[in-house]
């Protein structure tokens, strides 16, 4: 396989064709704001914190989606880039009922990190204030739709790594939300197995085991990572 | 032609599809700050967000329809901008059409 060189933030970096622009830059220590993007799952590109600046190119790109490619000058941290992700955090904020200080995640929050990483202190703009339901028909666990920002990687772990695909996306714009099934309550969806992988994955409190108050829930990379790579070291029995 | 790019605005916020976050969330709020414009409820400081809103959207959205979403707002406001600060500072719309708050005794 075929070693691709370049620059990221003038550092120079190498990585293996077909690689991403993003992996290439974690591997080498060089943190890219995501909110979309897990390790081990496909990805969409969707949440667009990720965009990078490439020479020669007129039109940012995802670094999630990227191929890496001899000779590429990337740049993933411009005055440009930080004012979108502001704005994006913004955005996530308003569009529906992020209210931390009522929130089991509070503290442990991939969004509420992002924010803070990026500076985020206020919202210019004005809050949606959606109504939106909250699911807790499941025995372990809940979805509080006022936390979601749809990523999907709830609807690409459950498809992917369980091969249920239990979760997925209904409406559009707007008004789009993250579904059971056909739009079932959670707690009667016939395909779901109860494995709790969506849960762990989930960046804010839209997913939450049950039972835990403010600030207890705390989501487990550690449950994630043994999930995906027992089965490959024989961890598992079956 | 703050309410010609309004309608427009209106049109991608119905028509997104929801996978990225600057149109999904972007249209919304660009359409909200329009909204605000025509109904005499904005500050110029809202101009100012707008344009920060339509960068957005036309550097980061995913696909064609985010990218261009804001290009109404980005023209009307290149050759039309009088018409939004007159609805802002003065509460008049120049083309007679939004039925501003402050515009009773104007329009009579």
């Amino acid at each position: 396989m075929s070693v691709k060189t370049l620059h990221i933030d003038g550092k120079m970096v190498t990585g293996l064709a077909g690689q991403t622009i993003f992996s290439v830059a974690w591997d080498n220590g060089i943190r890219i704001p995501r909110l979309c993007h897990v390790g081990g799952l496909s990805d969409v590109g969707a949440c667009r914190l990720c965009l990078v600046e490439i020479e020669g190119q007129r039109k940012l790109q995802a670094a999630c989606m990227t191929p890496v490619e001899e000779g590429m000058v990337v740049r993933t941290n411009t005055e440009r880039l930080r004012a979108h992700r502001k704005l994006i955090i913004e955005l996530l904020f308003a569009e529906r009922n992020h209210v931390c200080s009522v929130c089991v995640m509070n503290g442990n929050c991939e969004l509420q990190d992002l924010a803070a990483e990026l500076g985020v202190d206020h919202v210019r703009l004005r809050y949606q204030f959606p109504k939106l339901s909250v699911d807790t028909s499941h025995d372990r666990f809940g979805i509080d739709h006022n936390r979601c920002v749809l990523c999907t990687r709830c609807v690409r772990i459950c498809d992917e790594v369980e091969g249920a695909h239990t979760w997925d996306v209904s409406g559009r714009g707007a008004s789009s939300q993250v579904i059971t099934d056909l739009g079932t309550p959670w707690g009667a969806s016939d395909t779901c197995t109860n494995c709790g992988k969506c849960v762990q994955v989930c960046p804010t409190g839209a997913l939450f085991e049950k039972g835990k108050a403010v600030s207890e829930m705390k989501k487990s990379r550690g449950f994630l990572k043994y999930i995906v790579t027992a089965r490959q070291k024989g961890e598992w029995v079956r | 032609m703050v309410d010609v790019a309004r309608f427009f605005m209106e049109f991608c916020m119905d028509e997104s599809c929801g996978k990225c976050i600057p149109c999904r969330a972007g249209t919304v709020q660009m359409h909200e700050i329009l909204h605000r414009i025509t109904q005499g409820e904005a500050s110029m400081e809202d101009i100012d967000l707008l344009e920060q809103l339509a960068a957005l959207l036309k550097e980061a959205s995913l696909c064609g329809l985010g990218q261009t979403a804001p290009n109404p707002v980005l023209s009307t406001l290149q050759y039309f901008r009088d018409e939004y600060e007159a609805h802002i500072r003065e509460g008049r719309c120049p083309a007679g059409h939004c039925r501003l708050a402050g515009a009773k005794e104007v329009r009579r």
